[in-house]
């Protein structure tokens, strides 16, 4: 099913929590909404849902302006970041509501809660209140009672943030395979950046109720609009040095890296932590600097460096060892750099 | 130890305090005449009898006063539920413009502060109007107003404490809001609508004054009004009034007990979290 917001503005008094928001979702894409708090994403997938109303704006779905078209007619399920399962109801009733609220006879009710039990394995949980699960079966729940009726779309917000650490990577397939199998159309609200790449068709980037970006994860990792999506995305995060371009050299105080581009006063580059090595001797062309710190996360090491006033963040091999203060050696593919204006930030 | 024992002193002389009257009433009811003056009582050795109670319910009409105090304090109390909870459950849901939620929520509970005796006369006329002086409807109109504000303000705040995450998710899933509310939103705060009803039949059953001012045959009074008639001015039924107090006592008493699992869930809903 297609989704399209057409010039979407959200206020809550004089805020304004979304701004002239336009997207255009396609059929059976898995679309996510990345961005840091407050950034109106969740909003967002609120007035999708029809629990927020829109303020000015179109939303059409599958071409119908959905705008003023009430939340039980809209046939969108949802999944709660707090998961939202009635305390009173068993595991079963929840999941067969939507089904009994549309007046479904109880023997098909209860075909498709098995059925939906099996698929997302929660059959020994069905009788069962939503307070004697675990954080991850009431997420599965969560997800059964969304799937059970078959909407023409689904919209998450936050659905793993509640789950610890290994339960989320977990989950995360999981849903990647659900949406595969049912190639039903999803809007994703997430602020982690991990989930975003790793899920989406489509990453539509927002900040402070603007779209930043809207495009595939690799066009947004390799690619990025501006400096927010830049530093938004990655982790860890691109490291970026002001500076000026003069006869082909990026320069500042203390950094001096050659690059193919043409003159520019006020710059900033941006370097992934994987494109800068890290070197314990000297080398021609390489920038001296010192290890302030490093962290061995098991498979690589983070390097945090000084250069001059400038911090830097690079990624080495697991193996690689330096003392505090000990001077080392950078080597930057300038040719991955990406350049931003200072004033605006937008990638040039 | 000791300690222990001062709170059983200061527990028995609470109990004795609240049930003297309540033995005393009780008591009275079960002696004949002669016995309720003698001087010093007879607190527990007098020969019981059953007269007051035949006087009250066979010979006069008490048994119509309870049951016309039992059809207001009923469907008073229903009507109040009915109305209160939907008016509470909108002031704790949906922001109104001009703030007017919060303005009418203060207006509401506004109208309990002033005395009851104020608005007697004005309603006295009301129901003359109305041609509904000395019916039970009058009452239950009047019942059901006056129990309003307490119903909205109580369910208002177990409203409060019900995530809104619930209802929106049952909205998602295709309910309707008056759907959502039954279904998902009441079931609860029931402990909360147990202790909120409870509090209104107390009243309803209790309350004297409109029911003396609006009722004036035995078609329409209620017991309180029915018992405070047997003061007159030449005697002083004491034996028939307790008989037909003792027994107003026990519909409050069994439906109190009936929900007293409610009751302390219901007031203490919301002083903790989760």
């Amino acid at each position: 099913m297609s989704i399209q917001f057409k010039n979407v503005r959200k206020t809550f008094g004089d805020t304004v929590v979304v701004d002239d928001l336009s997207l255009e979702i396609v059929d059976g894409e898995f679309v996510v909404l990345l961005g840091p708090s407050g950034c109106g994403k969740t909003t967002t997938l609120r007035m999708l849902a029809g629990l927020e109303t829109v303020t000015s704006g179109d939303i059409y779905v599958e071409e119908e302006r959905i705008n003023d078209v009430q939340t039980q007619h809209r046939d969108l399920a949802m999944v709660f970041q707090s998961y939202a399962l009635y305390p009173h109801m068993t595991i079963a009733e929840n999941i067969a509501y939507p089904l009994r609220v549309r007046k479904l006879d109880k023997q098909e009710r209860t075909r498709r809660v098995a059925e939906v039990a099996h698929m997302l394995e929660i059959e020994p949980l069905l009788d069962r209140k939503p307070r004697q699960l675990s954080g991850g079966e009431r997420q599965r729940v969560a997800l059964a009672r969304a799937i059970v009726r078959e909407p023409r779309a689904y919209l998450m917000d936050e659905p793993l943030s509640n789950l610890d650490a290994r339960l989320r990577v977990q989950m995360r397939g999981e849903l990647k395979r659900l949406q595969h199998q049912l190639g039903t159309t999803t809007i994703y609200v997430t602020h982690d950046q991990a989930e975003a790449m790793t899920l989406a068709t489509r990453v539509a980037v927002m900040k402070r109720g603007q779209l930043q970006q809207f495009d595939t994860p690799l066009n947004i990792y390799n690619r990025p609009a501006n400096r927010f999506v830049a530093e938004f995305v990655g982790s860890p995060s691109m490291n970026f040095v002001d500076g000026k371009i003069e006869e082909g050299v990026f320069a500042n105080d203390s950094v001096q890296i050659p690059v193919q581009r043409a003159n520019a006063d006020q710059i900033t580059i941006g370097i992934r932590p994987e494109h800068i090595s890290v070197l314990t001797e000297p080398q021609n062309g390489a920038i001296p600097a010192t290890v302030y710190v490093t962290e061995l996360m098991g498979n690589e090491t983070f390097v945090f460096l000084s250069v001059g006033n400038n911090r830097l963040i690079a990624r080495a091999p697991a193996d690689f060892r330096a003392e505090v203060e000990s001077p080392v050696w950078l080597r930057i593919a300038s040719e991955k750099a990406h350049f931003f204006d200072r004033q605006t930030g937008l990638s040039i | 130890m000791k300690r222990g024992f001062l709170k059983y002193l200061v527990l028995l002389v609470a109990l004795v305090a609240a049930l003297a009257p309540v033995y005393w009433m009780f008591t009275i009811s079960l002696k004949s005449e002669v016995d309720h003056f003698a001087v010093p009582p007879p607190w527990f050795s007098f020969t019981p009898t059953l007269e007051h109670y035949y006087d009250a319910f066979v010979t006069r009409s008490f048994g119509q006063y309870l049951i016309t105090s039992a059809v207001v304090a009923v469907i008073s109390t229903l009507c109040a539920l009915v109305l209160g909870t939907l008016a509470a459950y909108a002031l704790a849901r949906f922001r109104l413009p001009y703030d007017l939620d919060r303005k009418l929520s203060l207006w509401i509970l506004s109208t309990r502060m002033f005395p009851a005796i104020v608005t007697a006369v004005p309603l006295f006329l009301m129901m003359r109007d109305l041609r509904l002086l000395d019916t039970r409807a009058s009452l239950i109109i009047v019942y059901t107003a006056f129990n309003l504000p307490f119903v909205v303000w109580m369910m208002r705040g177990f409203f409060d404490e019900v995530p809104r995450d619930l209802e929106e998710a049952a909205l998602v899933d295709g309910d309707s809001r008056l759907g959502a509310l039954v279904r998902v939103v009441l079931p609860l705060v029931t402990p909360g609508l147990a202790a909120t009803a409870v509090f209104c039949l107390i009243v309803s059953w209790n309350e004297f004054l409109f029911a003396l001012v609006l009722t004036q045959t035995d078609a329409s009074m209620t017991l309180p009004v029915g018992i405070a008639g047997r003061v007159t001015q030449y005697e002083i039924k004491w034996g028939v009034m307790s008989a037909a107090g003792a027994v107003a006592i026990v519909p409050i008493l069994v439906f109190a007990m009936a929900m007293q699992k409610y009751l302390v869930r219901g007031l203490s809903l919301g002083a903790v979290k989760g």
